[in-house]
């Protein structure tokens, strides 16, 4: 059952980026030139719908949440690595899945240069473990531990910040 | 001349929200980059039994007997069948310059070079997912569904990744001779 859900909301995933115009190097690279803001609004709204939506299913004690560990340094480095493959190929990993599906050669060798570094990453692993991910690893922490106030108020207003700023602030396009 | 995606980015970024709730109310958050190394190690269980068995990494998301394919490699799965389906059917609705396998906007600055393309797009990809696995997540995992849960290691994550893509991308689109 759970296997059958994962593929469902998998197929919603697929077709949302697909329409949203993710999988198009233009928007991509737009946004990260700073000139077609599509993406970045569409980011920001789904954050500012998800945060909203997920602490207030917290909130009844629903949420099945997934809170990744703060390990600064190779979160950084990783960030750091991933953002210049993201401008180079102007896919991200999933959005690269999207591309292929819709025939894109260079979304397929994006694709297969992933599971190459993915690969690469797994034999490296060993060595940058323990500097990178063992060393300043603050666990699972969120905004809320970190500032010692309630979740759900943050999400509010973030939620209510990110919104605002997509729907009212943000140009769709700057020259 | 449209120019536009087919769905509007609120739309589609209000859809994606819901999405992420409802996945995080049934299963658990939205994830991609995970699912590179499950498919890697289940080519290498495959292939290369011993090697897989021997790496600590792989031998993390999928062993002999389990091969490690459950909600998330289904969820990545259903991406490809999903996305497949919805750009035969709507393809028509998309806008010319987001289809093919040469964006203009690259081809204006790098040249028609398909294999200079596709070079780049490998080399790319090689970084995605090195850089994905280092940081633990990726723009699903990290950024939308990390942010989402106010997670700070996706905060740090988001905005290394924005700050460097730009200036990447500022780099490689840099006017040059004025």
């Amino acid at each position: 059952m759970t296997l059958m859900i994962g593929f469902l909301i998998g197929c919603a995933f697929g077709a949302i980026l697909y329409l949203g115009g993710a999988s198009s190097y233009r928007n991509i690279l737009g946004t990260l030139l700073l000139k077609d803001m599509t993406i970045i609004k569409l980011m920001m709204t789904a954050i500012g719908v998800g945060t909203l939506g997920i602490y207030l299913l917290d909130l009844g004690q629903l949420a099945h949440m997934s809170v990744k560990p703060a390990y600064l340094w190779g979160i950084a480095a990783g960030g750091a690595i991933f953002g210049i493959g993201w401008a180079v190929s102007g896919y991200c990993p999933g959005t690269c899945v999207v591309g292929t599906a819709e025939g894109k050669l260079d979304a397929v060798a994006t694709l297969i240069g992933a599971l190459v570094g993915a690969f690469l990453f797994a034999i490296a692993f060993p060595s940058l473990d323990a500097l990178l991910i063992q060393n300043a690893n603050f666990g699972n922490i969120t905004l809320s531990d970190l500032i010692g106030v309630p979740g759900f108020y943050i999400a509010v207003a973030m939620s209510a910040a990110l919104l605002f700023l997509a729907f009212f602030v943000v140009k769709d396009r700057y020259e | 001349m449209n120019d536009k995606p087919i769905i509007s980015w609120r739309a589609a970024g209000v859809s994606l929200g819901l999405l992420l709730t409802l996945a995080t109310y049934l299963v658990s958050p939205l994830g991609v980059s995970t699912q590179f190394v499950v498919t890697d190690a289940i080519a290498l269980h495959s292939i290369a039994p011993e090697m897989a068995e021997g790496n600590t990494y792989l031998a993390k998301y999928g062993t002999k007997q389990d091969w490690g394919v459950g909600y998330g490699w289904m969820l990545v799965f259903g991406m490809l069948i999903g996305a497949a389906v919805t750009s035969r059917v709507l393809g028509h609705k998309q806008p010319a310059q987001d289809k093919g396998s040469m964006p203009q906007l690259w081809a204006t600055r790098f040249g028609p070079s398909q294999i200079k393309r596709l070079s780049a797009a490998f080399v790319g990809g090689l970084l995605l997912l090195f850089g994905a696995r280092l940081a633990g997540g990726c723009t699903s995992g990290h950024m939308i569904s990390g942010i989402s849960q106010l997670a700070v290691g996706s905060f740090v994550f988001g905005i290394v990744t924005f700050s460097v893509a730009i200036l990447t991308a500022k780099f490689l689109f840099r006017q040059r001779g004025n």
